[in-house]
């Protein structure tokens, strides 16, 4: 299994030049963007981990300029994807059309690249979608490849998907199946600013002025960073804490709290351990820490387990939500002794 | 042994070249399994029964919590056995045309005629992993059961063989969820094996996790390739099957249904509908599988027993009793491995 990384043998240039990025990226996106600091935090901390983001949230909360500033600050190409209920899974994909050669007259089936053919998706009210045009999306994400009548495209590599699901009981929506949720990274949830902030972002949306987005880093230095973010090392009993969190959480396990037993319909996967150590490490990597600590699984645990516990009825009849269970669970596990 | 002409069923016409076979079964197996070990930790039996279902050439069901490695189990086994694989999610409004294909309209370049052509459904793949089967109405699950069970599509008169071997696993949501269709007992009946796959241990998950975060990445070799398999299938089904065994595999099976005379009574009490003739002949395919890839050209005991499970798992029903009693259909099973005696066979 994996060899053991020290924390003598990080390249500890690499990992200045990665903290200065991201301060940089920070900068550039606060040009555009008021206020959301864990929101905007969050997204870039995934993008680093290479993992995809859900966000809940109502419209017009500034989730798509965030997405296309972070395209921008990072060379990569953007596409948004509006989810419909007549939406099909080519519509995403690509389809294959019949063209004409002018010069011989012979037709042909050539392949015409879907939207998610892009580094950076955003899938726009993703639950507006039927199941099947959800399953391809989330397909590709997971394979980073689509097949179109047998024949297999590889998407662009860095490939991020970043869906939004509106929160607002509507009619006419499909929700996401609890199981396909668990494909992405982090759940996050965005709200409406503090007045003074959406007072600011009046100023600066009705005037003229527009905010010009430097590019600070490309997509082949990302890719790199994202190897260099599974380089840093964690200590076991860090990754023992972040597996304890995940098991605990499942009501069938031996060592389950009453809490647990009593409010949890299901828990969260192996995914889960596997995202809070990978996010705890793009967390640490991103402070320009050479070494994991346990406040970096804390601090993820919220993201990650969020979409990953699923309340019983009779949580839902207490109005106990996965927030609360989460915080129960970080107080019943102890974490390692170590000075980590 | 009353019928002296045929004292053990199945055996091969030329002994010498069967256990020559069995050795190759034996030693690709170990060198499959030691791949696997690579990717996969811990989850011996479900690997296990896996094998055994593929080199028994049927199709296995595989039932456990999300997150428990069955599409990577399913993706590693194609690898090294060098085989096409598609994952196929279903879904409420999947159509059965998704899963075996259709017709679409081209033009010959050189005539201009306008001919019908098929485009192959995802179906067409050595292994088909049918994600949340019970996920999909019932016309769709059909269209997966009939291609499973004839291994060919027809469409528009004409019929396309699907490619050989073909394996389907499939997994079920086990949530109680709105929106999920039941796959009928019938349907079950259809899938040879039964797999649990569980959550690992935390030591298991803690090196699981300590490697899927790591810049390491693990390359599979290719073990065995179709033809082998084809091979290795047809070994398997002339292992000797002594007829102790079958009389005591039909003897189990039959005990399980509540309407036989003499079955036990917590069969009464706690079964709707026992396990019917797939069922026998299912745990004796798969002892013959699993005696194959011990190298061995007759079946033990041993591989009966290991059958036994798998096999029963999905097709009793339990009494509406055995809800509220909290007894389980492995509960069963057990109690009727331990009410009908093993046969002594040397």
């Amino acid at each position: 299994m994996p060899s053991e990384q020290t924390i003598e043998s990080m390249p500890v240039e690499a990992l200045e030049r990665l903290t200065e990025g991201k301060a940089k990226i920070l900068s550039e996106i606060r040009k555009a963007i008021i206020g959301q600091e864990e929101i905007v935090n969050d997204v870039v901390t995934s993008f680093f981990a290479g993992g995809h983001c859900l966000i809940t949230g109502v419209p017009g909360l500034a989730k798509t300029l965030l997405i296309s500033s972070l395209g921008l600050a990072m060379d990569l190409t953007f596409r948004r994807v509006q989810f419909t209920p007549d939406l099909m899974p080519a519509d995403i994909t690509g389809t294959e059309v019949l063209e004409e050669d002018r010069t011989t007259g012979q037709r042909n089936l050539a392949f015409r690249p879907g939207p998610i053919f892009t580094n950076i998706l955003l899938a726009d009210e993703i639950n507006r979608t039927p199941p099947k045009t959800q399953a391809a999306l989330l397909e590709a994400m997971q394979e980073h490849q689509v097949t179109v009548s047998g024949s297999t495209y590889t998407l662009d590599e860095p490939f991020f998907v970043l869906a939004t699901q509106n929160p607002i009981e509507q009619e006419g929506t499909y929700p996401l199946p609890e199981i396909q949720q668990d494909r992405f990274m982090f759940s996050l949830f965005i709200d409406y600013l503090p007045k003074d902030e959406e007072v600011a972002v009046i100023d600066a949306t009705t005037t003229s002025a527009e905010a010009e987005i430097d590019v600070c880093m490309t997509g082949s230095e990302l890719l790199e960073y994202q190897d260099l973010v599974r380089r840093i090392p964690v200590a076991e009993p860090v990754v023992r804490y972040a597996v304890a969190l995940a098991s605990r959480s499942r009501p069938t396990g031996a060592d389950a709290p009453d809490f647990v037993r009593d409010y949890v319909a299901w828990g969260a996967s192996i995914r889960a351990s596997h995202y809070m150590v990978l996010g705890a490490k793009a967390r640490a990597a991103l402070a320009g820490r050479p070494h994991v600590s346990v406040q970096d699984i804390q601090s993820v645990a919220y993201p990650v387990l969020r979409h990953r516990i699923i309340t019983n009825f009779r949580a839902e009849s207490e109005g106990i939500r996965s927030e609360q269970i989460i915080e129960r669970l970080l107080e019943a596990v102890p974490p390692p002794r170590s000075g980590l | 042994m009353t019928e002296p002409a045929e004292p053990m069923r199945g055996g091969p016409s030329e002994p010498e070249a069967h256990q020559a076979v069995l050795d190759r079964v034996k030693a690709a197996r170990e060198a499959i399994v030691g791949e696997l070990r690579k990717l996969i930790v811990g989850q011996d039996e479900p690997i296990d029964q896996v094998l055994v279902t593929m080199l028994a050439g049927g199709h296995c069901m595989i039932q456990g919590p999300p997150g428990t490695a069955k599409t990577l189990l399913a993706t590693c086994i194609a690898k090294v056995m060098d085989l096409s694989f598609k994952r196929i999610q279903f879904t409420p409004d999947l159509m059965p045309s998704d899963i075996s294909g259709t017709e679409i309209l081209e033009e010959d370049q050189t005539t201009g005629h306008r001919v019908l052509k098929f485009a192959r459904g995802p179906v067409f793949s050595n292994i088909v992993m049918a994600d949340e089967i019970n996920r999909t109405p019932p016309k769709t699950q059909a269209a997966l059961l009939e291609v499973m069970q004839e291994r060919q599509v027809t469409l528009g008169g004409r019929t396309y063989p699907l490619p050989e071997p073909f394996y389907v696993l499939a997994t079920q949501i086990s949530l109680e969820q709105e929106g999920t269709y039941p796959l009928p007992e019938a349907q079950q009946d259809r899938f040879m094996l039964s797999v649990a796959m569980n959550y690992l241990p935390e030591d298991d998950e803690v090196s699981v996790v300590r490697h899927s975060t790591s810049a390491e990445t693990v390359a599979l070799e290719k073990v065995i390739g179709a033809d082998d398999l084809m091979a290795f299938m047809r070994a398997v089904r002339d292992v000797a099957m002594p007829r102790e065994l079958s009389n005591y595999v039909v003897e189990l099976v039959a005990s399980s249904r509540p309407t036989v005379d003499g079955c036990p009574d917590f069969v009464k009490e706690y079964v709707a509908w026992g396990a019917g003739l797939r069922a026998s002949q299912n745990i004796t395919l798969a002892a013959k599988s699993a005696a194959a890839q011990d190298g061995r050209a007759t079946v033990e005991v041993s591989d009966v027993r290991k059958a036994i499970m798998p096999v029963m798992r999905h097709r009793i029903g339990l009494s509406f009793r055995a809800e509220v009693d909290r007894v389980s259909v492995e509960d069963i099973t057990q109690r009727l491995v331990e009410a009908c005696p093993e046969p002594a066979v040397a």
